[in-house]
């Protein structure tokens, strides 16, 4: 009996140290998955979100863009109410491909972040360059979302659109994907535009 | 006379348990970085992974220790295992209980939602998770019933079978680690290494289970040769079978017997040998104490036994020194008997008894006195007797053998010997590792 209490002591005491250890005030370059006081999801610099790819990246949407947006997602509040400041591009010759990185959407599971290839003004391929992978269950979601929306032959594509169906089990990240869509398309309109 | 065997082995096994219990928390180690783990929330949640992958870790444990591996029933023996099994279990409760708590109010914390719908959403849309409340269910269940009271209360059948639910336990939780486990979720190397361990324990539990005792009972094919009674509560069961000139058993070790008669097939019971090997039979001697060992009086000439063993560190092998004081309490003379017949010469045994009517054996020991230079004291009397009580003090000890904290000392018989002589023989300065047990109940 004597042992048993040794060992339980131990273990809580183990536990502690080594959860005391992580939270050292070590580098700092890793976003936290919990939410955050907000839940309305501008840019958070944390996220490593890859910056745009190719010669011609680098449109982002200005401010504003979160209007064309379907209606707001219940759970992620107004999305990408303050999208991160604009790095402009000059416009691109039509027809060549382009690819538009969306605002990050933080919601209570994480974070999503889309980036959109056009070319001219149709949508030819989607990716997620972030998606919530705090628990293996929300990672399961992201798949399941990013298995319906993503890539040059998902819904994404196919309604060239943010009009996207929920996909069940994933309401929350299905939102949010479709907020950044929806702003990153918006963005890429007005780039070409601009 | 068998080769000392040492401990290394047994440092080398408690090494390995020891190391495994690192490996499974490593990777969480690996895969958090350093200053992640900020605010309350991020804090639970990785004190709910660290417990789930100790008591993940430890569950397999506490299967592995009760495997009957024969590596480990030598090595450490079944009296140690099962106080570790003992112990580790309130400790794989508690870590249970520690990681479902921390997972659910850390999950219910990150998505913001109350404890009740959290726990109701865990149950309900999560694969495996249902599995999994109901395995903590099931161990919080087992660790009540494993409470000294409740287990003496309950006969000893019953309560066995109650804790073979434990198995379920392993079933119903496994599924949870691998869909849900933040380290194991991924294919990759932890989880083909996390799966690997329950492979091996689990072929642990096959090979010292199932197949050790079915080559053995294949091999030897024991049956009952004769049963005479050496006391009217004490009986000695001779067995025969094929090739014992190879069975690998020390004096001092037990078997657990099935006899397979109508009924008494479904009971297995611990009883030590009573003679050292000799080639042609096998006896063990056995105190009448219940309705199963009643059974036993009117086993016939003939009927197969089915044996798993053999078991312990209650042997000659097992000696730190070059002497050795036996203490033997009533029937628990059948294994100090055997052990007497491979120990070095020059041994001491004292042999206490109620009755002179309760001294079993004593021509066989008056014989082994004589042919192996041991001495022999029979203590006579009750508990409370001024006699026995002064010999079996520290001081008294010390009077009858002199050099007794030079001497390996084998115990044998009722829990209340066992204690009093134990603290006695600390007492007059037996370091604690020159003391052998054999008790009882396992």
């Amino acid at each position: 009996m004597r042992r048993a209490v040794f060992a339980i002591t131990a273990l809580a005491a183990s536990t502690t140290l080594l959860v005391v250890f992580k939270g050292g005030p070590a580098a700092t370059e890793v976003a936290q998955n919990r939410p955050a006081g907000r839940t309305g999801g501008s840019g958070t610099p944390a996220i490593a979100g890859a910056p745009p790819t190719g010669p011609r990246s680098g449109v982002v949407p200005t401010a504003g863009t979160g209007a064309s947006r379907p209606a707001a997602p219940r759970q992620t509040g107004k999305a990408p109410a303050a999208p991160p400041p604009a790095r402009k591009a000059p416009a691109p010759p039509a027809n060549t491909p382009f690819t538009v990185t969306g605002p990050i959407v933080t919601n209570n599971f994480g974070q999503i972040r889309v980036r959109v290839t056009m070319t001219g003004s149709r949508i030819t391929n989607v990716t997620a360059v972030a998606l919530p992978r705090g628990t293996a269950e929300s990672s399961r979601r992201s798949d399941s979302v990013d298995d319906r929306y993503s890539g040059n032959a998902g819904q994404a594509v196919s309604r060239q659109g943010a009009n996207l169906d929920t996909v069940s089990g994933a309401t929350a990240t299905s939102d949010s994907y479709r907020s950044s869509l929806a702003a990153a398309i918006d963005a890429a309109a007005a780039g070409r535009r601009g | 006379m068998p080769q000392r065997r040492g401990s290394a082995g047994r440092r080398l096994i408690v090494l390995g348990l020891w190391l495994g219990l690192v490996a499974s928390v490593l990777p969480w180690w690996l895969e958090t970085p350093p200053g992640s783990v900020r605010g309350t929330d991020a804090a639970v949640l990785a004190a709910g992974r660290i417990t789930g992958l100790v008591a993940g870790y430890l569950l397999l444990l506490q299967v592995l220790l009760m495997s009957r591996l024969p590596l480990l029933e030598r090595s450490i023996g079944t009296e140690r295992l099962a106080r570790w099994h003992r112990d580790l279990g309130a400790t794989v409760v508690v870590a249970v209980l520690a990681h479902t708590a921390l997972i659910l109010v850390g999950y219910a914390a990150l998505e913001r939602r109350s404890l009740i719908d959290e726990a109701g959403l865990l149950l309900t849309e999560y694969e495996d998770m249902a599995g999994a409340f109901a395995a903590a269910g099931i161990m919080v269940a087992l660790g009540l019933l494993g409470i000294r009271a409740v287990r003496a209360a309950l006969p000893y059948e019953l309560w066995y079978y109650l804790h073979l639910s434990s198995y379920a336990v392993l079933l119903l939780g496994f599924g949870h680690q691998f869909t849900h486990g933040q380290q194991l979720f991924r294919p990759g190397p932890v989880r083909a290494g996390w799966l690997a361990f329950y492979v091996v324990v689990l072929a642990c539990l096959v090979w010292g289970r199932v197949v050790a005792p079915l080559r053995f009972n294949l091999r030897h094919r024991l049956r009952v040769a004769d049963v005479v009674a050496e006391s009217p509560d004490v009986i000695s069961i001779y067995l025969t079978g094929r090739r014992l000139d190879r069975l690998d058993a020390r004096g001092g070790q037990f078997f657990r017997w099935r006899f397979l008669t109508t009924g008494c097939w479904w009971q297995s019971h611990p009883f030590s040998l009573s003679a050292a090997r000799n080639g042609r039979w096998l006896r063990l001697t056995v105190k009448v104490v219940g309705a199963h060992t009643a059974d036993l009086r009117d086993l016939d000439p003939g009927t197969r036994v089915w044996a798993a063993g053999p078991a312990g560190t209650f042997t000659a092998a097992h000696r730190t020194r070059q002497r050795a004081l036996l203490i033997a309490g009533g029937s628990g003379i059948a294994p100090i008997r055997a052990l007497l017949e491979e120990l070095p010469p020059g041994a001491a045994l004292i042999y206490r008894a109620r009755t002179p009517a309760d001294v079993l054996l004593h021509r066989e020991l008056d014989w082994l006195a004589e042919a192996r230079g041991t001495d022999i004291w029979y203590v006579i009397g009750g508990r409370d007797d001024p006699g026995p009580r002064q010999v079996m003090s520290g001081r008294g000890l010390t009077q009858l053998v002199p050099d007794v904290a030079r001497r390996d000392v084998y115990l044998c018989g009722p829990p209340g010997l066992i204690e009093a002589s134990t603290s006695a023989l600390r007492g007059a300065g037996v370091p604690r590792r020159q003391i052998h047990l054999a008790t009882f109940e396992l």
